[in-house]
């Protein structure tokens, strides 16, 4: 049986992991608070951004005969260069969060490499980077803190550089994949493919209300705009998807933390209770042996 | 009279959602005016001033670095990266001023292109 003392130290040791851990909860809470107030702010721009990007596509597609003529559409039959976007954390301590990323992307990779696809990786957040350059995986590119305080401009000129290699050919598709916030308890992987755009996605079966003029009126230039836009815009949300996810995995992680202390504390206090009472047992028994052999 | 719909989003969150008597924007291909039941169309806007005719003939001005315009009979929807609203009557108008001529200043425009916009803004807060 451990000392009394030894134990004593274990509880304290303990409660004060608890300490750090319920004050790690309370901070991923405050901040998922906020992470989420911005993500619906921006919600309503995407939307518009779509519902755009929707009449465009669909009124090129009623003047186009073979459908939407335009790089940006036009999907590649049989994909020879892939690249995969993906985003983690730049944090550990939230549970599963950025492992089941990792393995989402790995699982792409072994797809794609059946398929003797090559395939390209460009990591956002630490923990990404860090486990592919362990395990020896070439990174294309790579940020670190972007995933921690998305930036709209930073975030554009990471995903222009990725759009550009793809207008250039270097790419036949670009696929992103984020682990995505569904509410408090639930994270989701999501994984959506960036360019080109999935025309799959978009309602182009919708009635349009009148014949919609465009300006200007070359049909490319804005929606050459228009996409970039939605590309840069797209991770951007991802980003903040990401970042509300990573707080509420975080929190619950926390959480469970928390309680396993809690469940360890009352374990260890019973141990150190049980030894105490042994103590004074056998202190007892000494003493009356003691008296014993006096007589 | 007819009112027109209009509403600004920007990626921090929708700026305004009112119904105005006009709206002048500044696309790509030249300053627009829009009254209510305009036809559909959809324009690329410049860095410039979205100019609005609030009902009660006030107007307010929309510093806007550059972005979209989706007008149809129901509503007008511009998507902007970055606004910034000033009117007469907001309280602090200096730095609202300050923020928007901030705001063009970094889009990269034409000096023309801003000085016009900073004389818009400008006549607008004075009111």
């Amino acid at each position: 049986m451990a000392s009394l003392k030894e134990i004593k130290r274990k509880i304290g040791s303990v409660k004060n992991t608890q300490k750090t851990t319920r004050a790690m909860k309370l901070v991923s809470s405050a901040k998922l608070r906020r992470t989420e107030e911005l993500a619906k702010r921006s919600r309503v721009y995407a939307q518009k951004l779509t519902e755009v990007l929707n009449e465009i596509a669909r009124k090129m597609q009623q003047t186009n005969v073979d459908g939407i003529d335009n790089v940006f559409f036009k999907e590649c039959e049989t994909p020879k260069k892939i690249d995969i976007v993906f985003i983690t954390a730049d944090k550990g301590l939230c549970g599963g969060f950025n492992a089941q990323t990792i393995k989402r992307v790995n699982k792409l990779i072994a797809e794609y490499k059946a398929q003797d696809v090559k395939v390209r990786l460009r990591a956002v957040g630490r923990k990404g980077i860090d486990y592919f350059k362990f395990n020896n995986v070439e990174l294309n590119n790579e940020i670190v803190g972007l995933s921690a305080a998305p930036d709209y401009q930073q975030a554009a000129e990471f995903i222009s550089e990725v759009a550009e290699s793809y207008v250039n050919g270097e790419t036949d598709k670009i696929i992103l994949v984020h682990n995505g916030y569904v509410n408090m308890i639930t994270q989701e992987i999501r994984q959506d493919q960036l360019l080109p755009v999935d025309s799959s996605k978009l309602e182009l079966n919708s009635v349009s209300t009148s014949e919609l003029e465009l300006e200007p009126d070359e049909d490319d230039t804005l929606l050459d705009a228009l996409v970039k836009r939605y590309v840069e815009y797209t991770m951007y949300y991802s980003l903040i998807d990401s970042l509300a996810a990573e707080h509420s995995a975080r929190m619950q992680a926390m959480d469970a933390a928390t309680n396993n202390a809690k469940e360890m504390v009352k374990t260890l206090t019973v141990k150190y209770n049980k030894a105490r009472q042994e103590a004074i047992t056998t202190e007892l028994i000494e003493i009356i042996s003691g008296m014993e052999s006096m007589k | 009279m007819k009112l027109l719909k209009l509403e600004i989003v920007t990626p921090n969150g929708v700026i305004f959602d009112a119904e105005a008597k006009q709206v002048t924007l500044p696309g790509s291909e030249g300053e627009f005016g829009v009254l209510p039941e305009h036809a559909t169309l959809v324009s690329l806007l410049d860095t410039g001033v979205i100019v609005i005719d609030n009902p009660d003939n006030s107007q307010i001005a929309v510093a806007i670095n550059s972005g979209y315009v989706k007008v149809d009979e129901e509503k007008t929807t511009c998507i902007v990266d970055g606004a910034v609203a000033i009117s007469g009557k907001d309280s602090n108008l200096a730095k609202a001023l300050e923020d928007a001529k901030a705001l063009l200043k970094s889009a990269e425009a034409s000096n023309t292109a801003i000085a016009s916009a900073v004389s818009t803004i400008e006549r607008i807060g004075k009111l």
